[in-house]
């Protein structure tokens, strides 16, 4: 298996990709924001030591990273590439993570909660995910006994994820619902039924590239099957609406809208992260809608032209070298 | 009904509050009411608004967790609880809003496979021993009052 955002197929052209997160604190520990120096090093610890020292075939895939160890720059390319958060990205102090070797895993330690299991898979494969997650979960749960009530489930440090600790998402590529102007009804109504809709960088940000996540809101009072059965069929409603829209798009006007797109990305000298992100989004409709046919990954140039994916790449730049930087590297993937 | 505070928006959320005796109502739309931090899914907003009904003097003697010390209104400043102990320590205030959130209280989903966990007992302090002596006294044990006397001086000639 290779990073989440080189496996794009024509399955996944709506359903780009899918997170399970599970949170999980130790019994007998401050939840993070009362944590000492000392208890988070002891946390640390027993967290490496948990994964390190067991057995299992399974655990030889992930690594051990402290947070101090990589430079910012690599910090903010893993929350492009959406391995952490970015309040993660900004703390250093005994900040630590566990990565699997192809990222499909990532353990944030001490971000909300002591533990933060994340499975980022391409497709809508919630099952195939969840089965990992849990997994990883039960590798951890025999040699740190996790705080758990057996009314309130596993305990959190926010009450909102409370419960199962799970929170499922998917990310969907909504470009003609957005267009009708129908994604902000659909976005109220399925907030009334426990779910939430953000933009692609989570929380409070604006949908990028047309790129929407979908994740459970409620996670008290029903199982992890449940949330996750539910989550699915929203976001088949969801994608099923999309290639309703789409075929209610002005064929010319469309056909237009793609190429045009994709003559400028192959023909930009300056490129700027939000343009590309805008014309990226035109070419992948282009594509799932079969006008243009090339053999590109849009999401794979999406992610590796962002800003600190670029630097990574590159070395530091400002931001005028950067969208030429960008420009090159658009050129010759879509050559 | 429209939101009285933006007037384009459909009124969704109903506020009562009342400062000093004086009742208030307000019609207000979702965006309203978030901004205005009464947003459905807004913890500090929610548990702040509960911590408004109490007097400047219950706040200051109120209750704090055992175990890390936390108060109702470090948690409701903060929306994060303190400890797993916390959610023992403030059950009652903070289920009507697990309620509101989740629309349930009890969790029905995977139970970790875990062997219990075993407290072993603190080993009691000379201080405890003396305490419980003087109990022993007092309630006219004599008996378990001399084994406790023995013990005492046992643990102090160590």
């Amino acid at each position: 298996m290779s990073r989440w955002y080189l496996e794009q197929s024509a399955q996944n052209d709506i359903a780009v990709s899918c997170r399970i997160r599970l949170a999980r604190n130790i019994e007998g520990l401050p939840f993070p924001n009362r944590m000492t120096a000392d208890d988070r090093r002891e946390l640390n610890s027993r967290v490496k030591e948990a994964v390190l020292n067991s057995n299992t075939p399974f655990a030889k895939n992930l690594k051990y990273i402290n947070m101090c160890d990589i430079p910012e720059i690599q910090r903010y390319a893993m929350v492009e590439r959406h391995i952490i958060s970015p309040e993660f990205a900004a703390k250093t102090e005994d900040a630590a993570i566990i990565l699997s070797d192809d990222e499909s895993i990532s353990i944030m330690i001490g971000e909300e909660d002591h533990l933060r299991i994340q499975v980022i898979l391409a497709g809508m494969e919630f099952k195939k995910a969840y089965d990992i997650a849990e997994s990883v979960d039960m590798l951890l749960c025999d040699a740190l006994h996790f705080a758990f009530d057996e009314n309130l489930g596993y305990l959190t440090e926010c009450p909102t994820n409370l419960g199962t600790g799970l929170r499922a998402s998917v990310m969907l590529h909504l470009p003609a619902l957005e267009n009708s102007g129908e994604i902000n009804g659909l976005i109220e109504s399925v907030s009334k039924i426990g779910f939430t809709v953000r933009g692609m960088y989570g929380e409070g940000s604006k949908s990028l590239a047309s790129l929407y996540q979908v994740s459970n809101q409620i996670t008290l009072g029903i199982s992890e099957n449940n949330a996750l059965e539910n989550l699915k069929i929203i976001a088949s409603q969801l994608i099923e609406k999309e290639h309703g829209a789409r075929q209610q798009l002005d064929k010319i006007k469309l056909e237009d809208v793609c190429w045009r797109a994709l003559g400028t990305l192959q023909n930009a000298r300056i490129l700027s992260s939000e343009e590309m992100v805008n014309l990226i989004s035109r070419v992948k409709l282009g594509i799932g809608m079969g006008i243009i046919n090339k053999e590109c990954l849009p999401i794979k140039i999406l992610i590796e032209a962002q800003p600190f994916m670029l630097m990574q790449a590159n070395g530091t730049m400002d931001a005028t070298d950067r969208d030429i930087y960008r420009a090159n590297m658009v050129r010759e993937a879509l050559l | 009904m429209l939101c009285e505070k933006c007037g384009k928006n459909h009124a969704t959320t109903h506020i009562k509050t009342v400062v000093n005796g004086i009742v208030r109502e307000y019609n207000l739309c979702s965006t309203c009411a978030a901004q205005s931090g009464y947003g459905s899914n807004s913890i500090t907003g929610m548990l702040a608004s509960m911590l408004g009904d109490m007097t400047p003097q219950a706040v200051k003697n109120q209750k704090c967790c055992s175990v890390c010390g936390a108060t109702f209104s470090d948690i409701a400043h903060s929306g994060k609880m303190g400890c797993g102990e916390c959610y023992k320590t403030f059950n009652d205030e903070i289920l009507p809003y697990l309620k509101r959130v989740h629309g349930a209280t009890r969790h029905v989903g995977k139970i970790p496979n875990r062997a219990p966990l075993v407290v072993k007992p603190k080993e009691k302090t000379v201080e405890d021993l003396r305490q419980e002596l003087a109990r022993m006294v007092a309630e006219e044990k004599y008996e378990q009052a001399a084994t406790l006397r023995d013990k005492i001086k046992e643990m102090e000639g160590k």
